[in-house]
């Protein structure tokens, strides 16, 4: 598992080190600039979301990547398991997403310290995070199991169907929650709760499925 | 004699292709080097495919070191080296990457080993893979299949799109591989030269069928192709011909005992036959 894990992360790293430098200029750019104009909070927010996203996304696009040779098929030879080589880009995902965690959470921090909150209340920050770690987990929920399912060589699309379906998901339920609770705080955090919970068990259910899905691929 | 690779009545089919590998049995021996020939889409990647289980075989059994192959058996994957044709690891990699990568994953993993082949090979462990020429990245790729001590190196199509040089340096790194009584080499190619030069035994494929599996003493020793006229070709005894090819003015007549038939038909020209040759008359030829 080890080595998987390395090889996901190298692989991540070529584009994860192009998005980590783009972050932080936007980073810069939000928290000198934008941040004390009328749009600092859509600028927090676009932040947050790409800086969650971001980083998940370069996982994803490293499954691909690693099917541009013939390495696809070659770990298929090594002492690795098929399960193994599924759990582990799981949690590439999950390292890459906690990456974007701390990239979006410095930053907004950043904006914070130098100018205090800027969303209507500190509890919009707690949604932000929720939304961009559900969109995440519940676009790599989506993107495996396709991706194995109809082919590598669809990934981009496959990626970005997943990317769009995972927005889309998470503007229902949103829409469903806000339904269900009256506003307020507690309907806030509840409404959070919700949100990580399903796309932690689509994150989960998705797991076994890939394997499912892998265990019968032929290369 | 012992096995190290055993197959026993393989057969897969791709029915969007039309293509059967029909009931493939064959085996390499420990400490030999096995010679896989065929045309292009005779079946020589999916039947490594089904040794290495990439590919999932419809019926048959495979056993490496005498044991089938389950994807959980990792133990037996560590004895095995593979190599494929063309760009075995992403481009982006440099063979430090490689190195940290295999480490994690071979618990046999020689890093000074891995080095000493990189130094053998003149290749620059911080430079990008894809900034290798094409025998740079077969030499890495051969490189990390032997750094984890294997056993059984399978290699599949390695040496094609090498130049003579490199490919002469290669052949020795496996004839020295071989010198280790427990190892083994499944090699399938196209240059049929280089198998002349190392390989102990021949499997001949053709659509998907095995033609045959001849040892390199008996194809040097024994087999030959008869040279002869239309007259003495209808004299011959059936019996002697494997198969024969009509060309311009001759018929060439593959037979499998030379000293046998120099001493029955004394008046036909007998040449050594060369793998290309065999393969030329097994594929293309008739039989009586």
């Amino acid at each position: 598992m080890r080595g998987l894990l390395k090889n996901n992360i190298y692989a991540t790293l070529l584009s994860g080190k192009i998005f980590a430098a783009f972050i932080c200029f936007a980073g810069i750019i939000i928290v000198g600039v934008i941040s004390q104009s009328l749009l600092a909070a859509y600028g927090l927010i676009a932040y947050g979301l790409m800086g969650t996203v971001g980083f998940s996304v370069c996982a994803l696009i490293a499954v691909k990547k690693e099917f541009s040779s013939k390495w696809g098929k070659y770990k298929l030879t090594l002492p690795v398991k098929r399960t193994d080589i599924i759990k582990s880009q799981f949690w590439n995902q999950l390292i890459w997403l906690f990456v974007g965690v701390v990239f979006a959470g410095t930053g907004i921090g950043l904006s914070w310290l130098f100018h205090g909150c800027l969303f209507d209340q500190p509890l919009d920050i707690l949604m932000l995070f929720t939304l961009g770690i559900s969109v995440s987990l519940l676009m790599g929920a989506l993107y495996f199991p396709a991706f194995y399912l109809f082919g590598e060589e669809r990934g981009e699309i496959i990626l970005l169907i997943a990317l769009l379906c995972a927005f889309g998901l998470d503007c229902m339920l949103v829409g469903i929650i806000n339904n269900l609770f009256a506003p307020g705080t507690a309907a806030m955090i509840i409404g959070a709760a919700i949100l990580l919970l399903c796309s932690l068990s689509a994150f989960s259910a998705s797991c076994p499925l890939t394997i499912w899905v892998y265990n019968r691929k032929e290369y | 004699m012992e096995n190290i690779l055993e197959l026993r009545q393989i057969s897969k089919t791709f029915p969007k292709s039309n293509f059967t590998l029909d009931n493939l049995s064959f085996s390499l021996p420990y400490g030999s080097i096995g010679g896989f020939v065929g045309e292009n889409g005779a079946g020589k990647t999916t039947t490594i495919g089904c040794i290495l289980n990439t590919v999932k075989k419809d019926s048959g059994m495979v056993k490496l070191f005498g044991r089938e192959m389950l994807d959980t058996d990792t133990d037996i994957r560590e004895k095995i080296g593979v190599v494929y044709d063309g760009n075995n690891f992403p481009d982006f990699w440099t063979a430090k990457h490689l190195s940290r990568i295999m480490a994690g994953l071979y618990t046999q993993w020689d890093n000074a080993l891995f080095r000493q082949y990189l130094e053998q090979f003149h290749l620059i462990p911080e430079q990008k893979i894809r900034n290798y020429s094409r025998g740079m990245t077969m030499k890495l790729a051969v490189a990390t299949a032997l750094s984890h001590r294997p056993q059984l190196l399978i290699l599949d199509e390695a040496t094609s799109g090498l130049d003579p040089v490199i490919r002469d340096e290669m052949l020795d790194v496996f004839l020295d591989f071989v010198q280790d009584e427990r190892h083994s080499i499944f090699l399938s190619s196209h240059i049929t030269s280089d198998l002349e030069k190392v390989a102990d035994y021949i499997t001949f494929l053709h659509n998907g069928r095995l033609l045959m599996t001849v040892s390199k003493n008996d194809l040097v020793y024994h087999y030959a192709v008869m040279r002869c006229k239309e007259s003495q070709f209808l004299a011959l005894d059936p019996v002697d011909v494997i198969a024969y090819r009509k060309r311009d003015f001759q018929i060439d007549v593959l037979v499998s005992d030379r000293e046998a038939v120099c001493r029955k038909y004394k008046d036909v020209v007998v040449d050594h036959v060369s793998i290309d040759e065999m393969m030329l008359l097994l594929v293309k030829g008739e039989q009586l």
